[in-house]
C-alpha cells in the first residue's frame, strides 16, 4: 500500500492513499456486520460453553454460574456415565447409517436422473421436496406412516402377509433407532442427489468417448472418469449432510424424543435434556465441548478426502 | 426408449412416488373421514364421494393455528430479511477484498456452522434471561440468523463472483462510490442469487424448531413447528387434525421451494462446486 510518496506528483499520490484507505475501510465495515452478529452470537457463547462445562455446582441463579469454583467434575461425571456411552453410541450409528444409506439412494438418483430421461426436470423437483420440509412436521408425517394401530405401513404390511400382528416401530427398542432413521434419510437424500448430479453433469463428455475408444469396461469408466468427478463434491456434501444430522434434533424430538429407555438418545439430545430438562448446566456443556471436538474431527476427516481426490 | 432406459425412467418415477407417498398420506388423512382412516384396512385410494375440508378449519378452532403461523411469518421474514442484508454485504465483501483478516472472517463464519444448535443455546438462554431477551422475537430472530447467515454469506460470494469487476469499475470512474457502484449495477445482476439465498434463509428459519421451543416460553408467540410438535406426546393423538395442521404448515414452504427451485438449485450446486 506504499504508494503515494514516491511519486511525483504528490497530490495525485494522496488520493490515491485515499482510495486504497477507503476501499479498506469500506472492505471490512461491509463484512463486519455479518461477522460480528455471528460472533458474538457464536464465539462469544462457545467461550461460555466451554466456561460453564468448567464450572462445579450448582445454582439457581443462572446469572451467578460465572461464581462457581473451576474443576473437571463435570468432564469426570459424564465420562463415567453409561447415559453418555449409550449417545455416543447411538449417535454413531444414527449418523453413520443415515449418511451411509442417504449417500447410496443420493448417488442412484444422481445417476439415474443424469441420463436424461423424459420427465426429468420434474422429476428432480420431486425428489427435493422433502429437503424443504421442517424436521418436526416430517416425524410428525412419519409417527403417523408408522403408528402401531392404525399406521398405515403396518396396513401394507398385513396384506402382504409379512406381518401378523401390529408392530410398534417406534416404540419397540430394537426397531426405534431403524424408524427415526428413515425420516432423517429422507429429508438427507435430496441434497446429496442434487450435488452429485451437479458434479456428473461438469464431467466432460469426451472423457467417455475417449474411453469408449481405448475399450474401457463399464466399471473402469465408473472407476476412473465419473468417480474422479464427483468425489470431492461428494465428500463436502457428505460432510455437511453428516454435520447437520449430528447436530439436529428435530427429527427425533418430532418421533421418539429420545425414547424408548433412551434408545434414540443422541448426544444432541442428551445436551438438551440435561440443560433444560434438569437444568444441569455443568454437565451439558461438557458433553456439548465433547461434541465440537468430534464435529471437528468429522469435519476434518472429510476435509482430507475432498483434497487428496483433488490431486489424483 | 430403449429398455434400459425404460428400466432407469421406472426407477425414478417409482422413487418419486415413495418420496410423494407421506405427502399422499398426510393429505389424505386429513381430508378422509375418520372411519376411513382408523381403520384396520384404510383404503389407499380417496373414496372422492366422503371427502371433507372440515378438517381444515377445525385446526384454526381447536388450537391457535393463526397464531402460531403468524408469528413463524414475524420470526422467518424478520430474521431472513436481516439475514440477506448482512450476508449479501459480507459476500460482496469476501468476494471483492481477499485481505488475510478477512479471509480468517470468512472462515470462521463457516466454522460456526459445526456448533449444533442445542450447544449454543445454553449460553443463549443464560444471557437472553440476564439481558431481558428471553421470550421476545426479536431474541429468536437474533438466534435464527445465526443458523442463516453463514451459508447465505457463502451463497452470495458465490454469485459476485461470477460478476466481473470491470462493471463496477466502470460505474466508479463515472463516478459512483464503490456502494453506489454496488446498489445499482451489481446488485440487479445477482437478482437470483438473492433469491436462492433468500429462499434458503425462509425455509430454514420457518423449519426452526429448537430455538423457538427453548428461547420462547409464552404461548402467545409460539411458532408453528412448536404449536405442531404439542399435539404429539398428549395420550390420545387427533391424527386428523394434525394431518390437517401439518398440511397447511408445510404448503408455503413447499409452493416457495417449488416457484423458485431453479435458483436455489443452480445456486446452491455451484456454491458447493466451487467450495469443493
Amino acid at each position: 500500500m506504499s504508494i503515494s510518496s514516491g511519486t511525483e506528483d504528490g497530490s495525485h499520490g494522496g488520493t490515491r492513499l485515499n482510495f486504497y484507505r477507503r476501499q479498506q475501510i469500506l472492505s471490512y465495515s461491509l463484512i463486519l456486520p455479518a461477522a460480528l452478529g455471528v460472533l458474538t452470537l457464536i464465539l462469544y457463547p462457545l467461550y461460555q460453553v466451554v466456561d460453564i462445562s468448567l464450572r462445579e455446582g450448582r445454582v439457581m441463579n443462572f446469572a451467578r454460574i460465572h461464581d462457581l469454583p473451576l474443576g473437571f467434575g463435570n468432564y469426570v461425571r459424564v465420562l463415567t456415565d453409561p447415559q453418555f456411552w449409550n449417545s455416543v453410541l447411538v449417535s454413531v450409528i444414527y449418523v453413520g447409517g443415515s449418511i451411509a444409506i442417504s449417500y447410496a439412494i443420493g448417488l442412484g438418483i444422481a445417476l439415474l436422473l443424469n441420463e436424461r430421461l423424459p420427465g426429468n426436470r420434474i422429476l428432480r423437483t420431486i425428489v427435493l421436496i422433502p429437503w424443504a420440509v421442517p424436521g418436526i412436521v416430517l416425524g410428525i408425517m412419519f409417527l403417523w406412516i408408522l403408528d402401531s394401530s392404525y399406521g398405515v405401513f403396518n396396513a401394507m404390511l398385513r396384506d402382504l402377509g409379512i406381518l401378523s400382528a401390529d408392530f410398534p416401530w417406534f416404540v419397540d427398542r430394537r426397531t426405534a433407532l431403524i424408524s427415526v432413521m428413515v425420516p432423517t434419510i429422507w429429508k438427507s437424500y435430496p441434497m446429496i442427489t442434487l450435488t452429485v448430479l451437479a458434479a456428473l453433469q461438469s464431467i466432460p463428455r469426451e472423457l467417455y468417448e475417449a474411453a469408449n475408444v481405448d475399450g474401457a469396461t463399464h466399471i473402469q469408466k465408473f472407476r476412473f472418469i465419473t468417480w474422479a468427478g464427483i468425489r470431492g463434491p461428494s465428500m463436502l456434501v457428505l460432510m455437511i449432510s453428516a454435520l447437520g444430522i449430528f447436530r439436529d434434533v428435530d427429527i427425533v424430538f418430532g418421533t421418539t424424543g429420545g425414547g424408548p429407555a433412551h434408545a434414540t438418545e443422541t448426544m444432541s439430545l442428551y445436551v438438551y435434556r440435561e440443560a433444560f430438562n434438569y437444568f444441569r448446566m455443568g454437565t451439558a456443556t461438557a458433553v456439548g465441548t465433547v461434541m465440537i471436538i468430534v464435529a471437528l474431527m468429522i469435519g476434518a476427516i472429510f476435509t482430507i478426502f475432498a483434497q487428496r481426490s483433488k490431486f489424483k | 426408449m430403449t429398455l434400459g432406459r425404460f428400466i432407469s425412467w421406472a426407477i425414478l418415477v417409482l422413487v418419486a412416488i415413495v418420496t410423494l407417498f407421506p405427502f399422499y398420506w398426510m393429505v389424505m388423512t386429513a381430508i378422509m373421514p375418520t372411519d376411513a382412516i382408523l381403520s384396520r384396512n384404510p383404503s389407499l385410494l380417496p373414496d372422492l364421494s366422503r371427502v371433507s375440508f372440515a378438517a381444515f378449519a377445525e385446526v384454526f378452532r381447536a388450537r391457535p393455528f393463526l397464531s402460531w403461523t403468524i408469528n413463524s411469518l414475524i420470526v422467518s421474514l424478520g430474521s431472513s430479511a436481516i439475514s440477506l442484508v448482512l450476508a449479501t454485504l459480507a459476500g460482496y465483501s469476501l468476494s471483492r477484498f481477499a485481505s488475510r483478516p478477512q479471509q480468517a472472517l470468512g472462515a470462521s463464519l463457516l466454522i460456526s456452522k459445526l456448533i449444533p444448535a442445542t450447544l449454543i443455546l445454553i449460553p443463549l438462554f443464560i444471557i437472553y434471561n440476564n439481558i431481558g431477551l428471553f421470550d421476545t422475537y426479536i431474541g429468536l430472530i437474533l438466534a435464527n440468523m445465526t443458523v442463516g447467515i453463514p451459508l447465505a454469506t457463502w451463497l452470495m460470494k458465490g454469485f459476485f463472483d461470477r460478476i466481473p469487476r470491470e462493471l463496477e469499475q466502470a460505474a466508479m470512474i463515472d463516478g459512483a462510490t464503490q456502494l453506489q457502484a454496488l446498489r445499482i449495477v451489481i446488485l440487479p445482476l445477482t437478482k437470483p442469487g438473492l433469491a436462492a439465498s433468500g429462499v434458503y434463509l425462509i425455509l430454514t428459519s420457518w423449519s426452526e424448531f429448537i430455538f423457538a421451543r427453548t428461547l420462547i416460553s409464552s404461548p402467545a408467540k409460539q411458532v408453528l413447528t412448536v404449536g405442531m410438535q404439542s399435539f404429539v406426546g398428549e395420550q390420545s393423538v387427533d391424527w386428523q387434525l394434525l394431518m390437517a395442521a401439518g398440511t397447511l404448515s408445510v404448503v408455503p414452504a413447499i409452493i416457495l421451494f417449488v416457484l423458485l427451485e431453479p435458483f436455489l438449485v443452480s445456486g446452491m450446486t455451484k456454491g458447493a462446486l466451487s467450495a469443493s
